[in-house]
Order: C-alpha cells, then sequence, then structure tokens
C-alpha cells in the first residue's frame, strides 16, 4: 500500500532521515519507534507532504507521491494525527470533524453558495456522517463543546475523529497516547484496534511500549534517522542492537 | 459556527433599524456622516473577510482606490452610467486582486503585510504620476448617480442626502449578503479553519493557497464597489486618499467593533470613530489625544472588541474568527 524508496531529508548539515525503506500492507499495524530525534515525526511529515524529501520516492497504491502537496495527499488518503493536540481550538467538536469533509461536496460551486436543496441535503448526509464518527469514537455527548474546553485525552481522540473524517486508507498516528493516564491510553487501544478493524491501515508512532506492543503487526525501529531493524514485537524486544540505541553499549 | 437562519434574521432586523434612520436624523451634515459610516463598514468588512483566512492586508484602501478610478474613468471616458460603472469596477477591482495575489498570498504572514503596505503605496504613487488619473489633483466632476426611471410611475434621484444614504445602505446590505453567504458555506469553514491554523486545515484537505486568494479576491470586489461610490458620491478622488492610514482606519473600525462579529462589528467601529470625533469638535486640538485614549483603553479591557460586551453574559456564545 505504501512503498518508501531510499528516503532522505536534510536540515541544513543535518540528516534528519537517511535511506529509510519502508513498505507498509494493506490493513495492518506498523509502529515506528526509536528514541528522540532518530526521525520518526520527519519521516511522518515527508509522507503527508508537510515536508519535501531531499531525496527518494514514495508511493502510495502504485502512485508516486514523492513532494505532494499535504492537501492533495489528503484527498489521495493519507490522514494523520499530531503529536501535541492540534485541534481548531475555538470550533466546536462537530465542526472541527467537519472540516475534514472539506474535500468530498460533489455539488457545484455556485449551488453551495446559493444554498440549493441538492447541496443543503449534501451538507446534511456530511453532518450525519461526522456525528457517527464522534458517536464511533465515543464524543458524541461533547458534540457542541468548543474544542479547547476538552480534556487532553479527549482532545487526543478528537485529533483521531479529524483524522478519520477525511475517509483516509492510511492513517498515521503521531504519539496518540502521549500525556494520557492509563485508563485513557486503554481507551486509545481499544479504538485504534476498533478502527482497523474497520479495514484501515495504521502507522503508529510511540514511546508507550505497552501500546506498540499490543497494537502492532510490525516494528519498525529508527535511530539516528537510519532503519535499525524491522521485525514482530519479540524479535525487536529481543535484538541487542535495539536495546543498545535505547539505553547505551554496556561497558564490561 | 453562527447557523444561516439566525444571520437572515439577524441582517433583516438590522435593515429594518438603518432603514428608519432617517425618520429621526433629519440634519444634512449628520446624513453625510452616516454615508460615511455605511461605506467605512463596508471596507472594515472586507478587512474581516479576509483576516478570517489568515490575511491581514494593509492594502485595502489601495484597492478602495481602484475601485473608485475604475468607476470614475469608465463614467467619464466611456459615458457609462453608474449602475453600469459600479458593478463593472468592482469586477475590475476583483481581477486586480486576482492578479497580484496569485503571487502575494503565497507566503502570509509578515512578508505579505509589508508587500500590501508597499503595494499600496504604488497604487497611490501611479494614481498621482499617471497622466491617465490626472496627477495628484485627481479627478474631478465625476457624475453623480445616475437617477433611476421606472416608466410610468415615478424617478428615483440621488440629489438628497437620504437617498444617497439608502443607496449606500442597499449595497452595504449587498455586500454583507454577499459575505454571509460565504460564511454559512463550506467557504467560510475553511476560511476559518486556516485562519485558525493553515498547517492542520491543509493536513484537512483544504488547498489554503486557492482559499487565501478566494478571500482576497472577493474582500477586494467588494472594497471596489465601495470605492465606486465613493467616487460618484464626491465627485472628485485625489490619490493621497487612497493611501496605508486610511487603511490603518478600517483596521481599528473593525478591531473597535470586534472582528468576531463580521456585519453588526464594522458599523458599530465606524459609527463610533466618525462619530466620536464630531461630538468632541469642541475641543479640537485634545480630540486625537481623546481618540486615542479611547482606542488604549478599548484594546486593554475589551480586546474582542466593543461586541464582545453582548456575547460575554452568555456562558457558551463565543466570538469565532
Amino acid at each position: 500500500m505504501l512503498k518508501v524508496n531510499k528516503l532522505t531529508k536534510h536540515f541544513g548539515g543535518l540528516v534528519a532521515v537517511n535511506e529509510v525503506d519502508l513498505h507498509i500492507d494493506s490493513s495492518e499495524i506498523v509502529g515506528l519507534i526509536g528514541p528522540n530525534g532518530a526521525g520518526k515525526s520527519t519521516l511522518f511529515n515527508l509522507i503527508n507532504g508537510f515536508l519535501k524529501p531531499t531525496s527518494g520516492e514514495v508511493f502510495f497504491e502504485g502512485m508516486d507521491i514523492t513532494g505532494f502537496k499535504a492537501h492533495d495527499v489528503s484527498h489521495l488518503g493519507i490522514d494523520q494525527s499530531f503529536q501535541a493536540s492540534t485541534l481548531f481550538q475555538r470550533l466546536s467538536v462537530l465542526d472541527n470533524v467537519f472540516i475534514g469533509y472539506h474535500m468530498r461536496y460533489k455539488t457545484k460551486y455556485w449551488k453551495r453558495l446559493l444554498r440549493t436543496p441538492s447541496a443543503l441535503k449534501e451538507e446534511r448526509a456530511f453532518r450525519k456522517d461526522a456525528l457517527e464518527i464522534l458517536t464511533f469514537m465515543g464524543l458524541q455527548k461533547l458534540r457542541d463543546e468548543q474544542a479547547e474546553n476538552l480534556s487532553h485525552g479527549h482532545q487526543k481522540i478528537l485529533g483521531v475523529c479529524m483524522a478519520l473524517a477525511t475517509k483516509p486508507k492510511l492513517l498515521l498516528l503521531d504519539e496518540p497516547v502521549a500525556g494520557m493516564s492509563p485508563t485513557e491510553t486503554e481507551t486509545m487501544i481499544e479504538l485504534i484496534r476498533k478502527i482497523q478493524e474497520k479495514g484501515l491501515t495504521i502507522v503508529v508512532v510511540e514511546h508507550d511500549m505497552k501500546v506498540i506492543m499490543s497494537l502492532c503487526d510490525r516494528i519498525v525501529v529508527l535511530n539516528y534517522g537510519r532503519k535499525l531493524m524491522e521485525g514482530s514485537p519479540n524479535e525487536v524486544l529481543k535484538s541487542d542492537e535495539v536495546i543498545e540505541a535505547y539505553l547505551g553499549k554496556a561497558e564490561i | 459556527m453562527t447557523s444561516p437562519y439566525k444571520r437572515i434574521i439577524g441582517l433583516t432586523v438590522l435593515t429594518f433599524i438603518l432603514a428608519m434612520v432617517p425618520l429621526i436624523v433629519k440634519s444634512p451634515y449628520y446624513m453625510h456622516l452616516l454615508i460615511m459610516v455605511g461605506m467605512n463598514a463596508m471596507l472594515a468588512m472586507t478587512f474581516i473577510l479576509m483576516l478570517r483566512a489568515g490575511l491581514i492586508s494593509l492594502g485595502i484602501a489601495a484597492f478602495w482606490g481602484i475601485g473608485a478610478y475604475v468607476s470614475a474613468l469608465l463614467a467619464l471616458r466611456l459615458d457609462l452610467s453608474f449602475w453600469m460603472a459600479m458593478p463593472l469596477s468592482a469586477i475590475i477591482t476583483g481581477a486586480v486582486a486576482l492578479c497580484i495575489g496569485c503571487v502575494l498570498v503565497k507566503n502570509p504572514g509578515f512578508g505579505f503585510i509589508i508587500e500590501t503596505v508597499v503595494l499600496g503605496e504604488i497604487a497611490v504613487l501611479a494614481f498621482a504620476h499617471l497622466p491617465l488619473f490626472g496627477g495628484y489633483k485627481g479627478i474631478v466632476s465625476i457624475p453623480p448617480v445616475d437617477p433611476i426611471h421606472i416608466p410610468f410611475l415615478f424617478s428615483i434621484e440621488f440629489v438628497s442626502k437620504t437617498a444617497s444614504y439608502y443607496l449606500i445602505l442597499f449595497l452595504f446590505l449587498l455586500v454583507a449578503i454577499g459575505y454571509s453567504a460565504f460564511y454559512s458555506a463550506w467557504t467560510g469553514r475553511a476560511w476559518l479553519a486556516i485562519g485558525l491554523n493553515p498547517r492542520l486545515a491543509e493536513s484537512k484537505g483544504v488547498n489554503i493557497y486557492r482559499y487565501r486568494l478566494l478571500a482576497f479576491v472577493v474582500g477586494s470586489a467588494g472594497a471596489g464597489l465601495a470605492g465606486s461610490f465613493y467616487a460618484h458620491y464626491y465627485g472628485a478622488i485625489a490619490p493621497t486618499t487612497f493611501n496605508v492610514f486610511k487603511t490603518i482606519y478600517i483596521h481599528i473600525f473593525a478591531i473597535l467593533g470586534g472582528v468576531g462579529f463580521p456585519v453588526l462589528g464594522p458599523i458599530i467601529g465606524a459609527f463610533i470613530m466618525i462619530l466620536v470625533p464630531e461630538v468632541l469638535r469642541v475641543a479640537k486640538e485634545i480630540e486625537p489625544i481623546i481618540t486615542g485614549l479611547l482606542l488604549i483603553l478599548l484594546v486593554l479591557f475589551l480586546p474582542q472588541g466593543l461586541l464582545s460586551l453582548l456575547s460575554r453574559r452568555k456562558k457558551n456564545a463565543r466570538p469565532v474568527g
């Protein structure tokens, strides 16, 4: 589904991502781990179009999307939730989700501007769909609340709702449980499972190993911008290289 | 987001109240001031529209000027009536904004602010130096607004201040309804999203460049319409009217009323900023000081604008934008 070939990104002299190859199959959950500064978020931003790679290629469903703009990538079916709870703070929860329907309008511009019956019908259908997403994720009771008034955990969930609104095929989750309490983390794990059951492909960046272990089919480890290793959760946990990258080399 | 029905009811009530004003105000001088309030409120609405999309333009007055000059030239050189020149000047102003905006809107932020200042001043210099625009003296003897003849019934002439008041009221409502149509449709949502968080909006599939350009063009066309009215109402225009200081006043009108209130805010803001100095005319020397002091107090204690006083009472109603 997603194929990344020798992707490289330089920030001045710093090589944030160095010749990374990545391959993600349909409807799997892949974990992306690595110490701070390993280039995980940069890799996300190279895939979703916020950053242009220095070299290398990104293919999505066989199509070369290297260097595409973020809104075009979103149209193709890749969406993400952000590390910090990035929301439209002053909009209601429902309106936040509603932004994601932006590119799915079928009626003509002028019809929407004049609010003809067909345009209004479309709006209503979107509103219903947005409410379904909120219900699916358990936020329906908070739909009229302003996003900034939500608790941190709910804000993170709303971030995922907003990503789901664009009906992505590939969902990138950047530290979905960062700063969450253990119960909130449990809820989030459940939700991510439920999303995968709907047939979405998910890539998770996360420091919380419990989350990675319980969710992922496959784990990719990055260190200093390079791919350190790749394998099943158990393989990765036993690897000396990984332990070294996280904890440093043991000196005897 | 305000629902479209609330918007329609609000606009109807507002129209009714504003249409009643000439029954109370009889003095032509005060009528003239109210006409100026109406025109400046149109410009302040433009500022709010662009601000929603995250664009702070210091060149609004220049586009107002382009509308005025285009309308004056169309009327003088091509003998078009006001009713032809007005829509044409709005369209031409929008077209100019499209050409300039293509480049400018790419990098909003500080760069955009400075670029609009510079372009605004270039426009003023162009008005002042190109022979077509009549130099620093500007253009004089622009024909007044042509009367409307309705066969067999009556004709409306725009000689009295009251008639001009109703004309500006009509134009104001035209622009207010036009902008509101954009606000309550998907475009308004896209603008709001871009204004609040451009990166997030982009990741949700909003083409931020295109929507910012749309805001720039629509807003400039509105300013051009106001310019056309100004040229025909005054009968004479001069380049320095359209400089950056005028734009700063336009910003003040909008911010004073409250940028979260796209129609009512500009009216209140322009009304106060135009009428308070008139009331304080008895103390002409210190008038700017008092006006300035009022503004500073306002920014300190009511940063969301005067109208935020209304929504403070209601717990959840907070202005958006």
